[in-house]
């Protein structure tokens, strides 16, 4: 298990990637968000109910065929609403197949029934059941996952809070969700600059307990930084008027194309409901 | 099996959609759902007005934490959730909150984490993380002073405790899906491990890679904190008001209930054993044992001398399928209700843990005398 | 008899062991723009936080249009009244920022005085067209620049015609172009009416936004006047570390070392 100290550079370079990465999706939702495709159109609260039924029928149904169907609805919205499928593939299908594969993996040989492959070697078999287990799992991943993405990456994120409350989420936790999200990113540049400096300021290699310890200070300094800075929010919250309650204004408005979406999504969800039960 | 684990990303505790049954996943919100509750109203209670930003500055912290590398002895990486950290300052119930939203934030935006599961993950890292990293970090870190060392060890284990027992629960959780969760060709429809693999697989990544991580973040934010803003440290307990009122002498608390802790972890650890003692009571016959002779004839006498059928029946062979390490002789009782014996597995696995602790901190309790009434 | 929109009497305030302001005192007359004037931590800061309400002094008193500006008092209907007529923008952009968009944040405080939603929709797209930042309105703060940040945090206090603007440090991590832009606008926005108080250590700035000028120095105020005359006293802004004399070049070729401010050339 032991992979030497070779890798303990990339570490931080791992960390600091994923930053990055982070800071770059967000930015890059927020331009897709503004893209002229159908989802983009639709009021945010139809979108939750249209798709929210669809993120929990594919992870819940027990047909794969249903769920392969939701699939290819998925690939057709994407398509229509102009997020591109190779990004899809490369954030969401390759990821989740990853994962999701790795851990069924075990799965094709342990489940018994009838063989259909026997490995050379190791004298076990993939079994059919097995296969078929570790397919639908994927499938239902990769369908959700498909799905949610798409709500997610077509609505600006404040949008998207706002439009919670249509499931009844408590006006104070929209306010705290998108305060959050929005000092995420700052904590992020923080956390960021504070390993980038770090990186610079180290001559030769660090060995893990020194990373280690860097890595725990920068931890320290983010939860100081993140007392200190709610204490000076609250106070610019107060400064404007803030005396606990908390308000939302939305500027949703909806047309006659967001219920006939919404008619239509209601029916495959309804159809794909009773099929994969 | 012994997971690859290079990169323990794959590890996470995260579980994704698909994995959970509708009824698993309806239960767990369900159950999460009066702790957000309770959570907040006391949280509302202590921090008023204060409350929107500081729980979202502290959410903010948890979601960037869990993107950290921690790097472990060993060469290998882990990724630590924050909840050691979120617990100890800030208290269980506002930390519960933190991590349940950095969580959904997680899931949602990121897709780190399913939405289905979300009341799973949260209810497992959020809520019972928070409880445990709570009464862990209470009992070692006893009355010590704000800045003692032994503060930093009481965080460290509070983290560590916090992720085993969380990952512990989502190995249950997982693990009962193919139990239940059948379709007509008796495959598994959810997550397709039995908890006899669902646990030692999660566990053994856990209490190595993923605990150590917490256990480390934890301990370096508390030490950090000690010495750069000591504050911070005490608002935990300077803000719960009863803490104060209560009296100096343990009569209360920690000490007080030891003794009780200690039963239940024994008791807890020796549920296998119980099952063993009875040597072999009515029902406790493994498949095997209905083409064996010998047990033949021991099962006629055990039953009234009605002779056992001589094929196994086909419901205990394909469930007994299932279930065989780790006590293979004396497998669980009752296997007409597998339920049961998984059940007394997870307890057996709880109580490893919790006398784990118990054992720390009788060790840690050892070397200080008991201190006669400092300030928490 | 005009009453003083603020008046302070010797206000001390105490941080963490740390003494900010030292039996200050201070009158602001209605109308007034004034600038503080001092180095960072000499507790200019401090001030505009007492005089926004949100800090509150150990020892002196402070009022405002008359009545004592105290804990007790404030809260409620009080509350909302003086938040509206009084406004604080803070140094550090990103404090203040607190929303997802752009929008949201100019709609913050007429939020939280309860206006109808109408004609806060009306007045945000409207404040938004006067800064110039309608293009911004659903952007994040996390994606602007520190001047468009700056801009925005003016329009979301403006929004609800405060009759006192207290600035922190307006132009402080400013590029030139979006720092000549603040001045241009402050000194637009500062008429008759508005009493506006800038907290900087900017000597460049003061010429051009205040009549009057407080020099600060470790919690009390040393010096006051016209900015005309506070700026030719050299010793006075040497001693409060506002300029400083090092060696340094002249066009002639000369280099040597005598008190000077940077940026404006001579």
């Amino acid at each position: 298990m032991t992979r030497g100290r070779e890798n303990l550079r990339g570490v931080v370079e791992r960390t600091l990637a994923s930053f990055v990465d982070a800071l770059e999706h967000a930015f890059y939702a927020e331009e897709l968000a503004k893209e002229n495709g159908v989802l983009q159109k639709l009021d945010p609260r139809v979108k939750i109910v249209a798709i929210l039924p669809l993120i929990l029928i594919a992870a819940l149904a027990r047909r794969l065929w249903v769920v392969a169907a939701l699939f290819v609805i998925a690939v057709a919205v994407a398509m229509l609403s102009k997020v591109p499928l190779r990004m899809l593939a490369k954030r969401v299908w390759l990821s989740v197949l990853t994962f999701t594969g790795l851990i069924s993996l075990p799965a094709l040989f342990l489940t018994p029934g009838q063989a259909i492959y026997t490995l050379p070697f190791f004298g076990r078999s993939v079994t059919a059941q097995g296969l078929r287990i570790g397919v639908c799992l994927i499938m239902r991943a990769e369908t959700a996952a498909t799905f949610s993405v798409l709500l997610v990456l077509c609505t600006p994120w404040s949008s998207l809070l706002k439009a919670l409350r249509v499931l009844r989420l408590p006006i104070v936790l929209v306010v705290i969700l998108g305060m959050t999200y929005r000092y995420i990113f700052l904590l992020l540049r923080n956390a960021h600059d504070m390993f980038k400096s770090r990186k610079s300021r180290t001559v030769g290699r660090l060995d893990g307990r020194e990373q280690r310890r860097a890595a725990t200070a920068s931890a320290g300094v983010l939860i100081s930084k993140t007392q200190q800075l709610s204490g000076e929010v609250y106070l610019a919250m107060r400064s404007r008027g803030f005396q606990g309650e908390v308000y939302v204004l939305d500027e949703f408005r909806t047309g006659w194309f967001d219920w006939v979406m919404l008619a239509v999504f209601v029916t495959v969800a309804i159809l794909a409901f009773w099929f994969g039960r | 099996m012994i997971w690859p684990a290079y990169d323990v990303g794959l590890l996470r505790m995260h579980i994704p959609d698909g994995y959970l049954s509708p009824s698993t996943c309806a239960v767990l919100y369900g159950t999460a759902i009066p702790f957000w509750y309770v959570a907040f109203a006391r949280v509302k209670r202590l921090l008023n007005t204060r409350l929107v930003p500081l729980l979202a500055m502290v959410s903010a912290f948890c979601f960037v934490i869990m993107m950290f590398n921690v790097p472990l002895p060993g060469g290998t990486t882990g990724h630590a959730v924050g909840v050691g950290a979120a617990t100890v300052v800030l208290g269980p119930w506002a930390s519960m909150l933190a991590v349940s939203i950095a969580l959904l934030i997680q899931a949602v935006f990121f897709g780190d984490g399913g939405i289905t599961t979300l009341g799973a993950n949260c209810f497992n890292m959020a809520i019972v993380g928070s409880i445990v990293a709570h009464l862990v970090y209470r009992a070692a870190a006893g009355r010590t002073a704000i800045t003692s060392s032994r503060r930093v060890l009481a965080a460290g284990l509070a983290g560590y405790a916090a992720i085993n027992v969380a990952a512990l629960f989502a190995a249950c959780e997982l693990g009962i899906q193919p139990l239940f969760f059948r379709d007509a060709s008796g495959a598994p429809l959810y997550a397709p491990y039995a908890l006899h693999i669902a646990i030692p697989a999660m566990m053994l990544g856990h209490l190595t890679f993923a605990g150590l991580a917490e256990l480390f973040v934890s301990g370096g934010v508390v030490a950090y904190l000690q010495r750069t803003n000591p504050a911070l440290l005490g608002q935990r307990s300077s803000a719960r008001t009863d803490e104060a009122a209560r009296p100096p002498a343990a009569t209360t608390g920690w000490r007080a209930t030891r003794p009780l802790w200690i039963r239940l972890a024994l008791l807890m650890l020796l549920t296998p054993l119980g099952i063993l003692a009875a040597g072999t009571a009515w029902g406790e016959w493994g498949a095997r044992d209905f083409s064996d002779p010998q047990m033949r004839q021991q099962i006629t006498a055990a039953s009234g001398n009605i002779a056992p059928p001589s094929q196994q029946p086909r419901g205990l062979a394909r469930l007994s399928s299932l279930w065989s390490a780790p006590f293979p002789q004396y497998a669980p009782p009752f296997v007409r209700r597998p339920a049961f014996g998984y059940v007394m597995s997870a307890v057996f696995g709880s109580g490893l843990i919790l006398g784990f602790f118990l054992l720390i901190v009788w060790m840690a309790g050892g070397r200080e005398a008991e201190a006669p009434t400092t300030s928490a | 008899m005009i009453v003083p929109v603020f008046e302070v009497r010797d206000v001390t305030y105490r941080y963490h062991e740390v003494t900010a302001l030292d039996g200050l005192n201070l009158t602001i007359m209605p109308g007034e723009r004034v600038a503080l004037l001092g180095a960072n931590g000499s507790g200019k800061s401090t001030l505009l936080s007492i005089l926004d309400g949100l800090c509150f002094p150990e020892k002196g008193s402070v009022a405002f249009q008359g009545e004592p500006l105290t804990e007790n008092r404030l809260g409620g209907e009080v509350e909302f009244d003086f938040r509206r007529r009084v406004a604080l923008v803070f140094q550090n952009p990103d404090v203040q920022l607190f929303n997802p968009t752009v929008f949201d944040e100019v709609a913050f405080g007429p939020l939280q005085l309860q206006w109808p939603k109408e004609k806060i929709r009306l007045r945000v797209n409207e404040i938004l067209e006067q800064m110039e930042i309608a293009h911004l309105k659903d952007r994040s703060p996390h994606h602007l620049s520190t001047g468009e940040k700056k801009r925005v945090a003016l329009a979301s206090v403006l929004i609800l015609d405060p009759e006192v603007l207290l600035l922190d440090e307006p132009t402080a991590a400013l590029d030139p172009k979006s720092e000549s832009q603040m001045i241009d606008f402050l000194v637009s926005c500062s008429g008759g009416r508005k009493t506006v108080v800038t907290a900087t250590h900017d000597l460049d700035l003061v010429e051009d936004i205040a009549d009057t000028c407080h020099v600060f120095q470790r919690g009390c105020i040393v010096a006051a006047g016209a900015p005309s005359e506070i700026l030719n006293d050299h010793a006075l802004l040497l001693g409060t570390n506002l300029i400083h004399a090092h060696r340094h070049a002249h066009a002639s070729g000369e280099f040597h070392s005598h008190p000077h401010r940077h940026g404006h050339g001579h």
